[in-house]
């Protein structure tokens, strides 16, 4: 585990990302992680505005998406990253709690990279977030232009 | 039979002209003789008579003989020398008058009757046309159609028993009547331009209202059909009527009943739309809390557990296996609200091969059990496979979970053919069974007939299976006894088109 890229976790709900960062620091995967509360913050984490405005340009390397966010949604907000040159490379993994076939069909029409239901069980759970935080963040080679720390 | 026709149609044999022209040269002489000679003078005058008489009515030949016989007769009687056939020079200007007069009348007696002639022609081709006429007139009065005639000017010229039937007015009354004010007709368009288009085509056709003699209103579908006569100007107009009225009355019903079943199907639509927003909910909404419970209980175990005595370890097992538990409840659940929401996908599905898949899959929940399957012929139905699938999945885990019990557990199924009816599939097991009085409630959402420590299970199983069964149209049953085995029966009807 040499390099770690970034995780952009967008989840409303404080204990859902509370058990998510407890989840992925039990693999030492919470180090690199930014967290959006809703659509919008997550937007103006990717496009550097707002209170983002300072960071460096730099994708994250993998987008945890929650879809039932306040004010943006999150299917508005995966249209809005695979509509735009600049973060359509982005891998995007929803995660959530609904396993409506609806949401599966949509998210996949506008090109989610993953669709994972977020598991009752915690320890179901944990090995969801585990796995998903060492592919994307440390396995897989994330497209130019992200943020990946030694 | 007019007297005038007496000679033509008596005098037809010959014998009897020629008898009729030499009676009445003989008449003429009796009258001469008896006359005297000192009344010579009407002699002449009454054979030229005779003649008249016999040409007028016999015709030609009979007419020749006649003045022949006048001729002779007057000449042997009559003239000088008498009673000799001698003729004298001055008497010849009378035998010229004799003929020239016979001549004339003749020609008058020919003239007549090819007049006479021509005449019957006409009048029997009149008749003709009379009896064709009043033949089709009683025919058109046959039909039940109602039919009649107007000229030009809308003034009712014909009026069939049908037209009498339906309109209530009697022949009497309706002819000589203008037809759109008997009938106070209201047309569907203004009537200049229904003329011009019967002008043009020839005919014309749409739907009409019409008022009754009883003042009630009839719909009917009007043809009219335009008759010109022999200049092709336009001279009368048939019209044809069919009462509609009832046919207008229950298109207007099904239209009615059509718009109830849209606003039904749109409120359906709607309390679908809800129920599906509810499920969502209820998949999304419900289902974080459990699993925040679920987590933190976790991570309490893990951090606190050897700061715990036995007692704070079992509560929070029991946590855990409680969000466990209502987790399959909330998945279990969406199962089978999705099976009512889910559009069916209606092909051949072979039972048989159906419950081979099945029971290759239940090997897993079966491991260090003895169970003895026999599994019969199956039919093929149609259906949806996959919620016909679930539904087999749903019995054949029942049968598996109330046989747990049994050193030798016994699984059957097969199915009841019948020749007029659907078949009827069964899976047949000696477990627990349950209480006839309770097989009503066997199948209900959330209904259990065994305690959870005895037999798990969160009691939608029987309840999704049922809803699949209905939504194929057919039912589903069960038998049963305490102790002694349960078999449940179910059956889909063959005509599956007719069916969602």
């Amino acid at each position: 585990m040499n390099e770690l890229g970034r995780i952009l976790i967008v989840e409303d709900d404080p204990k859902d990302v509370e058990l998510t960062l407890t989840a992925l620091s039990e693999y030492n995967l919470a180090n690199e992680v930014v967290v959006a509360h809703d659509g919008e913050e997550a937007l103006d984490y990717l496009y550097c505005r707002g209170s983002f405005a300072a960071r460096t340009s730099d994708n994250p390397a993998v987008l945890l998406l929650d879809l039932k966010l306040p004010k943006v949604d999150g299917l508005e907000v995966l249209q809005q990253i695979k509509s735009d040159a600049n973060l359509k490379m982005i891998p995007v993994v929803v995660l959530t709690s609904s396993r409506e076939e609806r949401d599966m069909v949509a998210s996949y029409k506008l090109g989610v990279n993953a669709y994972v239901v977020k598991p009752v069980d915690f320890h179901e759970f944990v090995n969801a977030i585990k796995e998903l935080g060492i592919f994307w963040a440390v396995i897989n080679e994330p497209p130019p232009g992200s943020i990946k720390n030694k | 039979m007019p007297p005038r026709e007496f000679p033509s149609k008596r005098l037809v044999s010959a014998a009897a002209r020629y008898g009729f022209a030499l009676l009445t040269v003989a008449l003429a002489l009796g009258v001469a003789l008896l006359a005297g000679a000192e009344t010579h003078n009407l002699v002449f005058p009454v054979f030229l008579t005779a003649i008249s008489i016999s040409v007028w009515y016999t015709g030609t030949g009979p007419g020749l003989l006649a003045m022949l016989l006048s001729a002779l007769t007057y000449n042997y009687f009559f003239t000088d020398p008498l009673y000799s056939f001698y003729i004298d020079r001055s008497d010849r200007i009378d035998f010229i008058v004799f003929v020239l007069f016979a001549a004339l009348i003749g020609w008058f007696s020919s003239r007549r009757r090819r007049i006479e002639e021509a005449l019957r022609r006409a009048r029997d081709r009149l008749e003709a046309e009379v009896a064709e006429r009043t033949q089709q007139a009683s025919l058109l009065d046959l039909t039940h159609d109602t039919i009649f005639v107007r000229d030009m000017n809308d003034v009712i010229t014909y009026w069939n028993r049908g037209a009498e039937e339906l309109f209530g007015w009697t022949a009497t009354e309706a002819i000589g009547q203008s037809a759109p004010e008997l009938l106070q007709t209201v047309f569907p368009m203004p009537m200049a331009a229904i003329r011009e288009a019967l002008l043009a085509a020839g005919r014309w056709e749409g739907e009409l209202e019409k008022t009754r003699a009883d003042g009630s209103r009839v719909v009917v579908a009007s043809r009219w059909s335009l008759r010109r006569d022999e200049q092709n100007r336009p001279a009368a107009i048939l019209e044809t009527n069919n009462d509609i009225t009832e046919r207008k009355r229950t298109e207007r019903q099904i239209r009615r009943l059509n718009e109830d079943l849209g606003k039904r199907s749109a409120e359906l639509e709607a309390i679908n739309k809800e129920l599906e927003a509810f499920a969502y909910s209820i998949s999304h909404d419900l289902r974080a809390p459990l699993r925040h419970m679920a987590g933190y209980a976790e991570l309490l175990q893990r951090r606190a557990s050897s700061l715990l005595d036995e007692k704070c370890r079992h509560y929070l097992a029991m946590i855990l296996e409680a969000a466990q538990k209502m987790g399959e409840l909330i998945d279990d659940l969406l199962a089978f609200s999705r099976i009512g929401r889910a559009e069916a996908q209606t092909t051949r599905v072979d039972l048989a091969q159906l419950v081979k898949e099945v029971l290759s899959e239940a090997q897993s929940e079966c491991d260090g059990r003895q169970i003895r399957w026999s599994v019969g012929a199956l039919p093929a139905l149609r259906g949806d496979r996959s919620m016909l699938r679930l539904a087999l999945v749903n019995l054949v885990a029942n049968a598996v979970k109330f046989t747990r019990t049994r050193a030798q557990a016994e699984i059957e199924i097969g199915s009841i053919a019948d020749k007029n009816r659907a078949p009827v599939v069964f899976i047949r097991d000696n477990g627990v069974g349950f209480d006839m009085k309770y097989a009503n409630k066997l199948f209900g959402v959330f209904q259990r007939l065994h305690r959870t420590e005895e037999f798990e299970g969160t009691g939608i199983g029987l309840a999704t299976v049922q809803r699949i069964i209905h939504r194929h149209g057919g039912r589903v049953w069960a038998e049963g006894q305490p102790d002694r085995g349960a078999t449940f029966y179910f059956s889909v009807p063959r005509a599956q088109e007719e069916q969602r």
